[in-house]
């Protein structure tokens, strides 16, 4: 029953996915229809200098009857923070430019007698840009509460992650709706508004590629090719080490980290005891690996994909200007791997073991779906071509994976129940609900005033900024989890790049892809690959304690991050 | 009795239990049978959609743990086969003696630190008699310095 629901809610939403990502407008501008007449224009702009949307303008008149209040000229500011008033009548000259807005304080503007003098004329006057301040209500620390309640859940796992997001959203949604009963301040945004949030490039993106891996998993590929790097390393660790980590960061950056790893492990655990040397020094250093070249494209990694979208990042931006310090990174990172695991990359082999042991790793590592790799190969080559080339045609990621995505099932013409079931339908969902509980916080201004405290600290330096930036999030994605903290950084990251001089080329948001990725190796709650290669390397009876990840990643952290903060600090200073 | 279960997750933890098994498989002449379960808990917060796969990937990972563990038993001329169920360990435990009626279930040592007082020390002991009482199997542990 729950299958077949699946199925018929999966084939519209792929429709639904099209139809709603050429509906997403490509332009913010003044969308009002101008009248005739008189016309009273301008914009409004928050502390920040981000433009406010749905601010009420409205020209008052102390003086006027309740009828004449009642029926007050009135417009409501679009994406960019401008406004268009048509001034049908005669002002009388006494009259007051109102701007309200839930979460601002209400800004009164007397109109001077020259203005009125204009608009009486029938002449188009613009006003200055208006600055709307903040105003600190109970929704501001209602929602502030709810997003520590699920950051708190998620990185103590309370609950499981999509729970504590859509708890989350549900309880803002309480707030918003119920609490206007107990206080009209608890508002915090409606349901309509709160969709407006979520990203659904983001979303389509992660769904497309999620089709993709669902395919590809099944063809036995990353066996297959682990089991390559073992017989070209002759059987040296010494040289499969570094041909390991190189297969498993390719893979993590077109594929998510997570698949890489729950595939890679397993087959990497067996080659280690084949070859006598303990499977964690094979392990570690792929799982660093994975939290460091993933992020060298805009689809390694659910962060880039966050930010790809936000900063309008595109995938080639992503490959000329961080691949090369990820790559740099990389070097330091096989060094590092080399040293501290010298000694366990000894080989203790016992030959005749070790012949029956090949023996089956050889017979199962071998390609189970050969015609639907090929296929699968190339589409991903054609995906590859379309997100190199999309930004010169306006299409964004999702489409390329939504288009790969279905043209993969099509052609593939697998069973669609297994395929819905592959699609990790609660991660998409957490995406939504944690749009919308980051939404929450934005709506209030909580992320304006973060906004504010790291402008205050760091200035107009870009250097400084971009060091606070990368070493903050990559501290910080230690202890966090590094996907809701790189959605409620955005927006900070956005007000800071329109603010310091130089951070327009975007390498604030580059900095933010370096530390919330490569911060992931700083412990073993820092991303969830390390967690799941944990898991797994328990059950092969090699456990992986907090201590001894920490002890072994964030050296890791420290060499690979100052790495990359080198190479943007060259690339962008 | 027609043998011995061996539960084993492989790694330097597992060896002693190996060892004992293989031992008291080899003083008895009863063959040995190594069990590996795979359990996918710890997925539980994260990639629920990727079980299917991993479950094939897990299975082969051990089966090629209890292959290891086979090949020293037969280097021994101890007869020994391999089982590979999924789900919770205890009950595969149970269930695979009872299906075998085996005499005997040799369990690795619980690490002393996790032993390192009285109520954890009872609470094994409750663990053993359930097993005993549920398999109608001996319990045994390798020896101390075994591990």
């Amino acid at each position: 029953m729950m299958r077949r629901l699946k199925k018929w809610l999966f084939l519209p939403s792929l429709a639904l996915a099209a139809i709603l990502l050429f509906s997403i407008p490509t332009t913010s501008g003044q969308a009002q229809a101008a009248s005739t007449g008189a016309v009273l224009a301008g914009s409004v702009f928050d502390r920040q200098r981000q433009a406010v949307q749905e601010a009420i303008v409205t020209i008052q008149s102390p003086g006027a009857s309740p009828d004449e209040a009642a029926g007050a000229l009135q417009a409501v500011t679009q994406a960019d923070g401008s406004y268009l008033l048509p001034i049908p009548g005669k002002l009388h000259g006494d009259e007051i430019l109102v701007i309200q807005r839930t979460h601002f304080q209400t800004l009164e503007i007397p109109l001077a007698l020259g203005i009125i003098d204009r608009l009486n004329a029938g002449e188009a006057v613009h006003m200055e840009k208006v600055v709307l301040l903040r105003q600190i209500n109970a929704a501001f620390w209602v929602a502030t509460l709810i997003f520590v309640v699920v950051l708190a859940l998620i990185a103590l796992g309370w609950l499981h992650n999509t729970l504590s997001a859509l708890m989350g959203a549900a309880l803002i949604f309480v707030a918003s709706y119920l609490g206007p009963l107990v206080r009209a301040d608890l508002f915090i945004f409606s349901f309509n508004d709160a969709l407006k949030y979520i990203d659904w490039n983001v979303i389509f993106l992660i769904m497309g590629m999620m089709i993709v891996i669902a395919v590809v998993e099944r063809t036995g590929i990353f066996q297959w090719l682990a089991f390559r790097a073992y017989k070209l390393s002759g059987g040296r660790p010494w040289l499969l080490l570094p041909i390991l980590m190189l297969i498993t960061g390719v893979a993590s950056a077109f594929l998510d980290n997570v698949t890489t790893m729950l595939l890679m492990t397993p087959i990497t655990v067996q080659i280690a005891l084949s070859m006598g040397i303990n499977p964690l020094a094979l392990l570690i250093p792929e799982v660093f690996s994975s939290n460091v070249i993933g992020i060298s494209t805009l689809v390694g990694t659910p962060t880039n994909i966050l930010i790809g979208s936000y900063g309008k990042i595109s995938f080639n931006d992503f490959l000329t200007k961080l691949t090369p310090g990820v790559l740099i990174a990389f070097v330091g990172l096989i060094f590092y791997s080399y040293w501290i695991f010298r000694k366990d990359l000894k080989t203790e082999a016992d030959e005749d073991m070790q012949a029956l042991l090949m023996e089956k790793l050889e017979k199962q590592a071998v390609i189970r779906e050969p015609k639907n790799l090929k296929k699968a190969g190339w589409i991903g080559l054609a995906m590859l071509i379309l997100f190199v080339t999309g930004e010169h045609l306006q299409m964004l990621p999702s489409v390329t994976a939504i288009i790969g995505a279905t043209a993969l099932l099509v052609w593939i013409r697998p069973d669609i129940d297994e395929m819905i079931e592959s699609v990790d339908w609660t991660t998409l969902v957490f995406f939504m609900t944690l749009f919308i509980c980051v939404g929450a916080i934005q709506e209030v201004g909580l992320i304006a005033f973060i906004a504010d405290w790291i402008a205050g600290l760091v200035g107009n330096n870009l250097l400084l900024a971009m060091l606070a930036i990368t070493w903050f999030s990559a501290l910080l994605s230690t202890v966090i989890a590094n996907i809701p903290f790189t959605a409620a950084m955005l927006p900070v990251i956005g007000f800071l790049t329109g603010n310091i001089t130089g951070a327009e080329s975007k390498a604030l948001f580059y900095c933010l892809s370096i530390g919330s990725g490569m911060g992931g190796n700083g412990s073993l709650i820092g991303a969830s690959a390390n967690m799941v290669t944990a898991g797994i390397a328990e059950r092969a009876g090699y456990p992986i304690t907090y201590a001894y990840f920490l002890k072994k990643g964030f050296p890791a952290l420290l060499i690979t991050v100052g790495l990359g903060s080198i190479w943007l600090l060259i690339k962008f200073l | 009795m027609s043998g011995i279960v061996c539960a084993i997750r492989g790694g330097p933890l597992s060896q002693p239990t190996i060892r004992k098994a293989i031992e008291t498989a080899k003083s008895d002449q009863i063959p040995v049978h190594f069990l590996y379960v795979v359990n996918l808990d710890f997925l539980e917060h994260s990639e629920q959609a990727r079980t299917q796969v991993i479950q094939q990937e897990m299975r082969e990972m051990g089966e090629f743990i209890c292959l290891k563990a086979q090949i020293e038993a037969r280097r021994e001329g101890v007869q020994a086969d391999i089982f590979i169920r999924e789900g919770n360990v205890t009950e595969e435990i149970i269930a695979l003696s009872r299906e075998l009626q085996a005499g005997v279930v040799v369990l690795g040592r619980p690490q002393t630190e996790r032993v390192s007082n009285f109520l954890d020390l009872k609470r094994l002991e409750k663990f053993v008699h359930m097993l005993e009482d549920e398999t109608d199997a001996k319990v045994i542990f390798p020896a101390e310095d075994q591990g």
